[in-house]
This record gives structure tokens, C-alpha cells and sequence, in this order.
């Protein structure tokens, strides 16, 4: 075996060489006992014979040496037999691996011979494989020897590392080797001697090895006709020849009889078989039977394979404590692997030299690379960058739908049109000018036909992708609260009235009007219980009562705190009257000043208004004028430096609204023609401003200007009443659908929020003329109070918060709350009813 | 025997009985007492106390109400240290002070019209109405006279100065004139001493100061004037023309008086003046503040702010408090000591309606009455602050006044034109009389 891997070694593999060298230090390390072993048996597959080996394998394989050999024997005389015989063709398998075997042996002996001539070599040998294998011999010379010369071992080994080098790189032959072979001439010899004896042995015993388990053999060899049909010997009297050449005799033909007598007596008939090839009958063994019925039963024919054998996991992933073998480890892996250090000695060479570089050096020198090439780019700034950022930001592809079941070849039934349907389909398509798909129901996926829109829709979806812009949406979140606006809490808001705190009893009719004095000391009413009541605030006492000659419809105080005088109007009859409430001084000066008119000189009235002064009987009550109109009064409304009043009357045609000045007891009539049905008027507070409200619209008329400025569209069916805020440039207006408006008149001339709290009709609105509030008082008995704050800052809008609602008034023949007032100074409101009852709410 | 009887079931706590009444002192040996014991078995538990050292005879049944923390028991021991977060623990001190006895309703004295205001003192009762009379009442209910001068109805009124025979006092009308008045008992004589001109607006409270020299008024026109009562010297009719001409038109029985003081510095309307010291005045307003004025120097000196608008105060010389009552439901208790105080020192509620007016008692420091427009006459114990010692039924309309300055009577003036009369000792001072007999 050695000679022949010396043989493979040949052409000079430096590798293997160098392999086979730094394997061979190590065996200096090893025990003395060693010293038997050369360098074949350690290069050996280990097949069990080394010489520390115990004495009862040793004699095993004496054993099986012996028998070995002797089979050995057999075969090749058998061998010998078959190549006589080369018909045989049934053997030709076994012949060959004979014949390797036989070469083995051969080459085995050639080495032998080889090896004498290598000693006779060595002496004269100037070639290099001679070499090799000498400085192999050395090594195990030197093993020898190290015994003898302990100090000359290291010395060797020192020059066999140099020497190693040099064959790396130059493979230059050297003196110094040279006197080497010279002085371990006679050593050699030896180790060749030793080498090659129990080389041969070995390989002997590996052949004996091959035939152990060679069942070849056992086959039926008697006839050597070989795997024919037997039919074809039907004609001859012999069925073939045996090893020698010689005809097997046909056996005697049996008849039926025969067969039936022997099927009777023979009690091993069952199990007879009859071999076509030898012509005899062969009685199957219990085990023949046994493996014919396993094989029957789809079983392995051997009883002993069990394939169904428990799993041992001998590669857990668990930790074993203890080894798998009791094999010691190899040798091989206790030795640094000559080739990786080759490798690694290989890479370091490459490194120094810079031929190679590590993943830091690399880094290091792209990043001082970066830093010498720096590169700016000094057209670009940082918009354009964004932009591009943006433009170039992967928004992916809308997606296509995907099919659904309609889209299938063999849509369910409800999928499919009706035949109306399809047209229906079809003049849709036609007045869309987009086809639409009509689902179809095919028998099967091959029955489909091939869709004729394909490419043309592949193609505007390439259109679409190209062509289209894509916009990234961003998504928002809604929530419903997000929706609604954020109001501030009422409780935020105070004050404003809330609970009930005085009734005002004494009227038996509607009250139809209240309206308290500036100073907040009185309110005065009018029902239609024909009186004016005159009441204190604080205490709910009614200090004076008017008797008058028909219902009150509207009562307004003079907002001027510097006269006492109240307007109300009874049909076609406004009064005025000074209720001598309030500062005495006052209530004089008031007199005084009506009783200081004198008529002037030139008449220009009205000739729709006669002004009377008050009865001598009257005026002791408080009556001081009387104006008579044409028709029905419906409101009286006073400007805020209480000498100019307005007074409504509705059925008034053209002279629906009628201007009374106080002081010079004049009457004119602003407008020429009728615009409408007038529900109600209002002066601005501040500025020379009329609001005229008809049944849909409100009219702003300036006074001084003499022209409209403003149209309000309230879009409400009828509008019921107007109040202005006491800044001036918001209004509200309530009206009998149910609805309260709310205009900021610098800002449209559309409601700027139109607020629906109540369930019936709006009778009065008002406003608070300090607190940022406002009232709505409604035919379903409720008065809401709302927060209505307006900012200065013309940019924030006004801020209206519905705060209250005031519940306590009884409805009455369908009539709830008439009338709602806020007191002038504190948060509170007055509100008549149609049941008599006047309520402050604080 | 009490604690035997409630003592049935349930935990027991440790008690101590204390008293600031010498006369009612107990030993202060804690007591074991059951924890729903209410106040009568507290009370019949002192009572036993009380009667062992005396013999049945001498000894007189007194009910006591209980105290703990400064706040009357008014349910189960338990539940009151429950509600407010005492231990029951450790043993409870319970402070103990004989029972302010029932008010019994003595009568009711009918007017002609509302009663605005009411005022006693000692044994003589003054009301003013909306008739525009100032009656002058005895405490039987018997009208001794009837005062008319003013054209308006009366608003408030006040004594200045009461002997036996020879009484002053001053009243303040809607229509804007203080009248001080003088009436003598025995000769059944009247007279209206000087009439107080200078309001604008009517005249909602007056009030006299300790030493009955000067009279202080707030208006519905927003200022507060202080008045010299002092007699005999004649202010002379000159001032303004609209002075001289208000006297014209007045009958010029009265001398007319000008007022020594303007205080000007409320927003809105002044419901009622007070005297806090020799030199102080108090105000309360509609413009949600009470302000305090020196009046030797006129100037305003601090505000107390509260949220709405006042109605009615009262100052007690006993507890240095001012009550108020203002246009909602609460009677809050403030501190005039504490400058620029927005802080109150606790409030009374119990009315469901406007405290038109509250009145403390003259002579006890913890005690109080109040009328409000929701009809109820109340008695409370400041120490008792969410409800009332007693309510006082049989009030048909709204109070528009209460007055304890006569300590056994609590007076009452309505909207139902009657004067309500309750006796305070809990003993009836005219068992014999009704509501009837008291009428005129």
C-alpha cells in the first residue's frame, strides 16, 4: 500500500509532500513503543494491525489470515477453472473482481521489487523523486536514531524546516542534503527493509478481507448453461453441461400416475419443488418456506432486519458528557492542517507585501479617499432639493381591483344578467362611451375565450401609470367629535340666568309686552286684559295699573334715563305716558318738557298721525299724548336717545312704518312704497341706522343717506322679531318657523349661524345691553338664553353658546312665551306669557 | 337607661361630655355610648347625669343639643362622624348647650298692604308698608299709631331712639325721602321732625348708628348719604332751586335736613346699610359688592365681592360677622375684618329662592333669622350650616323682612300683608291669643 501511494506521489506533488512532512514531526512525540511503527503502518487506514495491537486480536487475525488465505486459494484455482471456461457467463462479475484482487497481488510484488531497486537507487540517484522518498527515509532514520543521538535531534530538525523551505520555494538541491543521504546511507537500508516486509503482509490481508462476506459462490453452478430458457433443451436428452463439459442427463420423465402416487406418499410433496436447470426435485427447507412466505406477506424475506428499528439520535443538539466512541481522537486533529497554515502564511505574505488588505485598512482608506475627493455642488439650493426629494419619493401604483365574482368564467347564477339588464348595460355603455363587463358563464376554464380588451386595457393602465400624476394623499383622521365645534362649558360662562326667582302676578290676560326701565328699578307690561302695569323689579309688586281701552299690543320704555316716559300701543293708538316712577326730578323735568311744547308755526305731519294731548282726567293718571294712526299700531320702538320712535302697522300699505319725533310732535313716513309686509322695526343704538324688518328679508336703511345699505337674507318663511346687539354690527332675529338667526353684518348678509332650539314658533329675541347675552323666548314655553360674545377683532368671529333654557310658563291656547326682556344691568331676564304671568329668571 | 336602650346592637363608641355652661357641667368621664344613638338619648343621658347629685323635686328637665366640632348633631352619633371624616376611634368630645327652644307662632298681624319692613324694640314694633303708613305696634298686636306722611311705600325704617315715653325713629320710602319721626306714647302725639332730601331714587335702607346721632341711607340711586338725627337745629331750605322746589311741592311740615355725607362708589343700586363701628359703614349693592366706608373721612376703606347681586345685610356685634342675602339661595356669612376679602366664611343654605332678608340675633352670637321670596322663615345656628334650627311655617307669600331685635320675638314681614309674630323663649307670651285676635 505504502509503495503505492509513493507511486501516486510521483510527479513531484509538493503538497503531499509537504502533507507528509509536518505529519511526521509529531511521531517524535509519541510513546517508545512507536519505534516499530514507520511510516507506512502510521499512513495506514488503521485496519487494526498495528503493533500495539492486543495479543488476542493478534491472534484473530492469524485466524482469519489463515482462513483467508485458504479461500484465496479456492478462488483462484476456481478462477483458474471459469477462465478456462469463458461460456460461463453467469461467473463473468466474480472473474473480474478476482482478477483485481489477483492484481493487487501482482503490483504488491512489483512494489517489493521496486523497492530493492529504490536501495539500489539511492545510491547513485540524482532524481528527484528518489529524493523525496529519501528524505522520507531519513525522517524514520532519524526516528531511529533519535533514541542514540537525542542532541542530534533537534539539529535535524532544524535542517529538515530549512530544508522544507527551500523545496518550497526554489526546490534547489543542496550539498548539505547531499552529505545528509551520505551519512545515513546504511539506516536507510534498514528502514527499507522494515518498510517493506509488513507492507506486503497487509495486503494480503485486505484481499482475504474482500472475499469474507462474498456470497457469489453460493451460487448453483452444477449446470453451466447459465440463465436460459430451459425449453431450449427440450429436443435433447441432457439439459446442459456441468463445470467438466460433461451432459447432465435429463432425469426420466414422470407421468400423471407418477405424480398423483408420489402426491399421496410423499408427505414432503407440498414442499417439492422441481429445479428445471439440475432436473432433480428439491424438498424446501422450513426456512426456504419461511422466507416464501414473508416475501408473500410483503415482508423482508430476513427475519433478523428489523426496519422498523428505534431512532437513536446519536447527533443531538444536547451536550453528551461522554464521547460517542471510545475511540481516541486522531492524531490528524491535534496537528495544525499544513494547508491552512500554507493558506494562512500564503495570505500574510499577500498582506505585507499590500496585495492584500483587511476590512479596517480597506475602510480607512475609502474613507481618506472620501475626504481628498470632496465635491460641492454649488449650483444646487436647498428648495431645489426638496422639490426633486419630493418628485422623486416613490409613490407606488394604484392598484387594480381584483376580480371578484362576477369577474369569474362560471359566476354564480345571481352574477349573471337578465336579458334586460344586459341591455340596460348596453345603452349605459353607449351613453357612458365605456364598455362595461358583463359577467359569462363558460362550462370550463378551457371554453374561455380570449378576453379582446386585454391589451387594449394593459395598455391605458400603462397610460394611466405613465401619464397620470400621482399625488400622495395624506390621510386624515375624522372623528365626529373633531367636527363639532368646541364650545366653552356653560358653567364657564356665568353668569346668565338660570333658575326662577319672582313672579309678577296681577294680569288676567296675555301680556303680550314688557319692557323694563333703563335704571332696572321697573318693567312695565301691557296685556290684553286692557291694562298697563307698572311693577317693581326687586320685589315683584305692582305699583300702578293703567286702565286702557283695548289690549296692550306693544309697550316701550324711553330708553333715555333722563325722561320718564313710556310708549304703548292700543290698536290704532299709541300713548304716551309718564308712569311718575323713578326720580321725582325727573318725572317733573318730563312733564315740564311736554307741557313746554308749543305749536310751531309751519304743520308738517304726516296726515296719517294726529297727535292729541291727554284729558285733563287722564293726565292725572299719567297720560300725557296720544297719537292716533290710520290703522291698527303693531309695534312702538323708541331710538336710543328717546326722542325718535318708530310704530309698525303691519296693514299699512305703503306707510307701513311711521317716524315719530317727540319733541316737535312730528310724524313722517320714510318710505313710499310698501316693501312688504313690516313685522318689525329697530333703531341702530349708535349709528343712523334703520333696520326694517318684512315678513323674509330685513331691510338697513340709512337714515341721514336717506338710502338702503344692506338686505339681510334670512331665508326664514316669516320673521317674528329683530334685535340688535348693542354693539351695533349683529342682529338676531327669531322668526315663527321655529328659527333664531344670527347675522354678523360685517361679514354677509347671510346668517352667520342659524340655530333651531326650538320646537315652536319664535315669539321674541332679545339682547343683554351688558352681559354677552342673548334670549329667544318660543311659543313651546321655553326662553333659551344664549352666551353671544363679539370680539373687537374684526377676524374672530363671535362666539355663541346656547346656555339655558328657562322652563316655567304654561302654554295657552297654543300661545307660550309672548315676550322676553334682559333687565339693563344684572344677568337677569324677563319673560310674559300668555298665562298672565310675568317670570324673572336670575 | 338611654344607653341601654339603643344600646340593642351595634358598635359602641367612647364619648366625653362637655359643657360651657356651668351650671349643666358633668364629670368628664368618657362614656361609652352605641354609635346610632341620636340627640334625644344623648339629652335624657345628661339629664340623668345632671339629676343624681339633686333630688327629683329641684331638679328641672332640660333638653340640650349636641355639638361636634363646632357643628350640631342632628342625626345618628355615627353617621355624623361619618359624614364629616371623624375617627371613632378615639373618644369623640361632644360639646353640649341646652336646646334653643322651638319658636311658637304668637300671631300674625294684618296690614293693608305688603310689609316691607319691620322693626322692634324692647316692647314697641315699627313696620312699614306699601300703603305708605309706618305702623306702630305693641307686642300684644295692637296698632298704637299710624303714621302717614310719605307718598310712596315705606321701605325701610329704623329706631334712633326709644324711652318710655318719647320714641324717634326714622323710615325711608320709594319716595326718596328720609323722615325722622317723633311719637310720644302717652299723648298719643306725632310728629315728622325733618324730612331727608337729597336720593334720587327710593330709599331702601336706613340705619342708625350705636350712638342714635346719625342716620345712614342707601338708594336705588347708587349712593349712600349719612343723616344728623341731632334736633333743634333747622337746616335752612336753601341749596339747589330743584331743592327749594321739591319743599314746595312738599307740604313744608317737615324741615327738610341735607345729608352731611355722600358716599359714591357703587355700580348699581344700594339694597342695604349697615353701621359696623362709630365710623364705619357698610353697603351692600347690586353690583355684587359690599363696600365699607370711613365716614368721618368719606372714603370707601375695603370690599367684600361676592357673585350676585345683595339684597339684605346684617352685622352682629357678638361674632363680628356680616350675613348677607343676595338674589339666589344662599345666606353667606362674611368676615368685614379680612381686607379686600373675596373669600367667604361660610354660607347658609337651605332657601330655594331669593334671601330677601336676614337679621342676627341680638344676643346670641351664633343665631340668626332669614326670609327669602320661596315663603320660608328660618332660624339658623350658624353652627349648624347645612340646615336650619327652625323653619317657621305659616307664611303665605314672600318675606320681604325679618327683625330679632326684640330677643323673644322673631318678626316676620310678608308679602301676604301680614306681620308674623313668633316668640322665641318657648314659652307662649300670649297662649291665649291667635292669629285672629291679633288682627286689627
Amino acid at each position: 500500500m505504502a509503495s503505492k501511494r509513493r507511486s501516486t506521489r510521483e510527479p513531484s506533488d509538493i503538497e503531499e509532500q509537504l502533507d507528509f512532512f509536518v505529519d511526521a514531526p509529531p511521531d517524535d512525540d509519541e510513546d517508545d513503543d512507536d519505534t516499530s511503527d514507520d511510516d507506512v503502518s502510521f499512513e495506514d487506514d488503521g485496519s487494526g494491525n498495528d503493533g500495539s495491537s492486543s495479543d488476542e486480536e493478534s491472534v484473530y487475525s492469524g485466524l482469519s489470515e489463515l482462513t483467508d488465505d485458504d479461500e484465496i486459494g479456492d478462488i483462484i484455482t476456481l478462477k483458474n477453472d471459469s477462465e478456462s471456461d469463458e461460456a460461463d457467463e453467469s461467473s463473468a462479475g466474480e472473474e473480474e473482481e478476482t482478477e483485481s484482487k489477483k492484481k493487487i497481488t501482482e503490483e504488491a510484488e512489483e512494489k517489493k521489487l521496486e523497492e530493492i531497486e529504490t536501495e539500489k537507487e539511492t545510491q547513485d540517484s540524482n532524481d528527484r523523486d528518489q529524493r523525496i522518498k529519501d528524505v522520507s527515509s531519513k525522517k524514520t532514520a532519524k526516528k531511529l536514531e533519535d533514541k542514540a543521538l537525542p542532541k542530534k535531534k533537534l539539529r535535524n530538525q532544524k535542517l529538515l524546516e530549512s530544508h522544507l523551505n527551500r523545496l518550497n520555494e526554489e526546490k534547489q538541491e543542496t550539498e548539505e542534503k547531499d552529505k545528509f543521504e551520505e551519512d545515513k546511507k546504511e539506516d536507510k537500508e534498514r528502514t527499507v527493509d522494515i518498510s517493506s516486509l509488513p507492507s506486503s503482509s497487509n495486503e494480503k490481508q485486505e484481499t482475504v478481507d474482500e472475499y469474507e462476506y462474498d456470497s457469489s459462490d453460493e451460487e448453483d453452478i452444477r449446470n453451466t448453461v447459465g440463465n436460459i430458457p430451459m425449453e431450449w433443451y427440450d429436443g435433447f436428452d441432457h439439459i446442459g453441461y456441468n463445470v467438466r463439459g460433461e451432459k447432465i442427463i435429463k432425469p426420466p420423465t414422470r407421468d400423471e400416475l407418477d405424480e398423483f402416487l408420489s402426491k399421496v406418499d410423499n408427505p414432503d410433496y407440498w414442499r417439492t419443488v422441481f429445479d428445471k436447470k439440475n432436473g432433480e426435485d428439491i424438498v424446501l427447507t422450513d426456512e426456504d418456506l419461511d422466507i416464501i412466505e414473508r416475501i408473500q406477506r410483503g415482508k423482508y424475506p430476513d427475519a433478523t432486519v428489523d426496519p422498523y428499528e428505534p431512532y437513536v439520535d446519536f447527533f443531538t443538539y444536547e451536550k453528551m458528557i461522554h464521547p460517542l466512541t471510545r475511540r481516541p481522537e486522531h492524531k490528524r486533529s491535534f496537528i495544525p492542517s499544513l494547508s491552512e497554515k500554507e493558506k494562512v502564511s500564503k495570505y500574510v505574505g499577500a498582506m505585507k507585501r499590500g496585495w492584500m488588505k483587511t476590512r479596517q485598512q480597506f475602510g480607512k482608506e475609502q474613507r481618506e479617499k472620501e475626504q481628498r475627493d470632496v465635491y460641492y455642488n454649488i449650483w444646487t439650493n436647498e428648495e431645489d432639493t426638496v422639490l426633486s426629494k419630493r418628485q422623486l419619493s416613490h409613490i407606488p401604483a394604484p392598484k387594480v381591483r381584483l376580480p371578484g365574482h362576477a369577474e369569474s368564467y362560471n359566476p354564480p347564477p345571481e352574477y349573471l344578467m337578465t336579458e334586460e339588464e344586459k341591455l340596460m348595460a348596453k345603452s349605459k355603455e353607449e351613453y357612458s362611451g365605456r364598455p362595461r363587463f358583463i359577467p359569462q358563464k363558460y362550462d370550463s376554464l378551457r371554453t374561455v375565450p380570449f378576453f379582446r380588451d386585454f391589451f387594449r386595457e394593459r395598455f391605458e393602465r400603462c397610460l394611466d401609470l405613465y401619464l397620470c400624476p400621482r399625488q400622495r394623499k395624506l390621510r386624515t383622521r375624522f372623528e365626529a367629535e373633531d367636527l363639532l365645534p368646541k364650545l366653552p362649558k356653560p358653567k364657564d360662562l356665568q353668569p346668565f340666568p338660570t333658575t326662577l326667582a319672582l313672579l309678577y302676578v296681577g294680569h288676567t290676560s296675555y301680556v303680550r309686552s314688557i319692557s323694563v326701565d333703563p335704571t332696572g328699578q321697573w318693567l312695565a307690561s301691557g296685556s290684553d286684559d286692557k291694562t298697563v302695569r307698572f311693577w317693581e323689579v326687586a320685589t315683584g309688586r305692582c305699583l300702578r295699573t293703567l286702565e286702557v281701552e283695548g289690549p296692550v299690543q306693544c309697550v316701550a320704555w324711553n330708553p333715555n334715563a333722563a325722561v320718564s316716559l313710556v310708549a304703548f300701543s292700543i290698536e290704532d293708538k299709541v300713548h304716551i305716558v309718564n308712569p311718575k316712577l323713578g326720580d321725582k326730578l325727573i318725572t317733573s323735568g318730563t312733564d315740564q318738557l311736554i307741557a313746554d311744547y308749543k305749536q310751531p308755526e309751519e304743520v308738517k305731519t304726516s296726515p296719517l298721525v294726529e297727535w292729541f294731548e291727554a284729558e285733563e282726567k287722564k293726565q292725572e293718571e299719567g297720560f300725557r299724548l296720544c297719537l292716533k294712526h290710520f290703522k291698527p299700531v303693531r309695534q312702538v320702538t323708541w331710538h336710543g336717545k328717546g326722542d325718535y320712535f318708530s310704530c309698525v302697522i303691519p296693514t299699512g300699505q305703503n306707510s307701513s312704518v311711521i317716524i315719530h319725533q317727540l319733541s316737535k310732535r312730528r310724524s313722517q313716513n320714510p318710505f313710499r312704497k310698501s316693501k312688504g309686509l313690516v313685522q318689525c322695526t329697530s333703531f341702530h343704538p349708535t349709528r343712523p341706522f334703520f333696520f326694517v324688518a318684512t315678513q323674509k328679508h330685513i331691510r338697513v336703511y340709512n337714515l341721514i343717506k336717506q338710502e338702503m345699505t344692506k338686505k339681510l337674507l334670512t331665508s326664514a318663511k316669516w320673521i317674528s322679531s329683530i334685535a340688535i346687539h348693542p354693539g351695533g354690527d349683529n342682529v338676531i332675529v327669531g322668526t315663527y318657523d321655529c328659527k333664531l338667526s344670527w347675522f354678523d353684518l360685517d361679514l354677509s348678509v347671510t346668517p352667520y349661524q342659524n340655530m333651531r332650539h326650538h320646537k315652536q314658533a319664535i315669539r321674541s329675541v332679545c339682547f343683554h345691553k351688558r352681559y354677552p347675552l342673548f334670549a329667544s323666548a318660543s311659543d313651546d314655553g321655553h326662553v333659551i338664553v344664549f352666551h353671544g360674545q363679539v370680539y373687537n377683532d374684526l377676524l374672530q368671529n363671535p362666539l355663541i353658546v346656547p346656555v339655558k333654557v328657562l322652563k316655567g310658563h304654561s302654554i295657552t291656547n297654543g300661545l307660550g312665551v309672548l315676550c322676553c326682556e334682559f333687565h339693563p344691568n344684572q344677568p337677569w331676564i324677563f319673560s310674559s306669557a300668555a298665562d298672565g304671568i310675568i317670570r324673572l329668571f336670575s | 337607661m338611654a344607653s341601654a336602650n339603643s344600646g340593642k346592637g351595634g358598635s359602641r363608641l367612647q364619648a366625653k361630655f362637655f359643657t360651657h355652661q356651668k351650671q349643666y357641667s358633668v364629670a368628664e368621664t368618657p362614656f361609652s355610648v352605641p354609635a346610632n344613638i341620636v340627640v334625644s338619648d344623648l339629652s335624657d343621658l345628661i339629664n340623668k347625669l345632671l339629676s343624681e347629685d339633686k333630688t327629683e323635686k329641684e331638679y328641672r328637665h332640660v333638653d340640650f343639643d349636641f355639638l361636634i366640632n363646632g357643628e350640631f348633631l342632628r342625626f345618628a352619633l355615627s353617621e355624623h362622624l361619618e359624614a364629616n371624616g371623624i375617627s371613632t376611634e378615639t373618644v369623640v368630645e361632644i360639646e353640649y348647650v341646652e336646646k334653643f327652644p322651638s319658636p311658637q307662632p304668637v300671631g300674625s298681624v294684618l296690614h293693608d298692604d305688603w310689609v316691607s319692613c319691620v322693626k322692634g324694640c324692647s316692647d314697641r314694633i315699627l313696620t312699614g308698608c306699601y300703603d305708605n303708613h309706618i305702623r306702630i305696634w305693641d307686642t300684644d298686636g295692637k296698632v298704637l299709631y299710624t303714621f302717614e306722611y310719605h307718598t310712596e311705600p315705606v321701605k325701610s325704617v329704623a329706631w334712633i331712639k326709644k324711652d318710655t315715653d318719647k320714641c324717634t325713629f326714622a323710615s325711608g320710602s320709594h319716595d326718596q325721602t328720609i323722615l325722622i319721626w317723633e311719637w310720644s306714647e302717652e299723648s298719643q302725639t306725632q310728629r315728622c321732625l325733618y324730612c331727608c332730601r337729597g336720593h334720587a331714587r327710593s330709599v331702601d335702607s336706613v340705619a342708625v348708628d350705636d350712638s342714635a346721632s346719625r342716620i345712614c341711607s342707601g338708594s336705588f340711586d347708587k349712593t349712600i348719604k349719612v343723616w344728623s338725627t341731632a334736633q333743634g337745629e333747622e337746616s335752612p331750605p336753601e341749596n339747589s332751586e330743584q331743592e327749594r322746589k321739591k319743599v314746595k311741592t312738599d307740604t313744608p311740615k317737615p324741615s327738610t335736613r341735607t345729608p352731611l355725607v355722600t358716599l359714591e362708589g357703587h355700580k348699581e343700586a344700594v339694597s342695604s346699610v349697615l353701621w359696623l363701628t362709630e365710623n364705619e359703614v357698610c353697603s351692600a349693592s347690586w353690583d355684587h359688592t359690599m363696600n365699607i366706608w370711613d365716614i368721618n373721612t368719606a372714603t370707601h376703606i375695603s370690599s367684600l365681592t361676592g357673585t350676585k347681586a345683595f339684597l339684605n345685610i346684617s352685622y352682629s356685634k357678638q361674632s363680628k360677622l356680616i350675613a348677607s342675602g343676595s338674589v339666589d339661595r344662599h345666606i353667606r356669612l362674611w368676615d368685614p375684618r379680612q381686607q379686600e376679602a373675596t373669600v367667604v366664611h361660610s354660607s347658609l343654605t337651605h332657601h330655594a329662592g331669593w334671601v330677601t332678608s336676614v337679621s342676627w340675633s341680638i344676643d346670641n352670637q351664633h343665631q340668626l333669622l332669614s326670609g327669602g321670596y320661596d315663603k320660608q322663615f328660618k332660624m339658623w345656628d350658624i353652627r349648624s350650616p347645612k340646615a336650619p334650627l327652625y323653619d317657621m311655617a305659616g307664611i303665605k307669600d314672600k318675606i320681604l323682612a325679618v327683625d330679632w331685635s326684640i330677643p323673644e320675638l322673631l318678626l316676620c314681614g310678608a308679602a301676604d300683608n301680614n306681620l308674623h309674630v313668633f316668640s322665641s323663649g318657648g314659652i307662649k307670651l300670649h297662649p291665649s291669643e291667635d292669629g285672629e285676635t291679633m288682627e286689627r
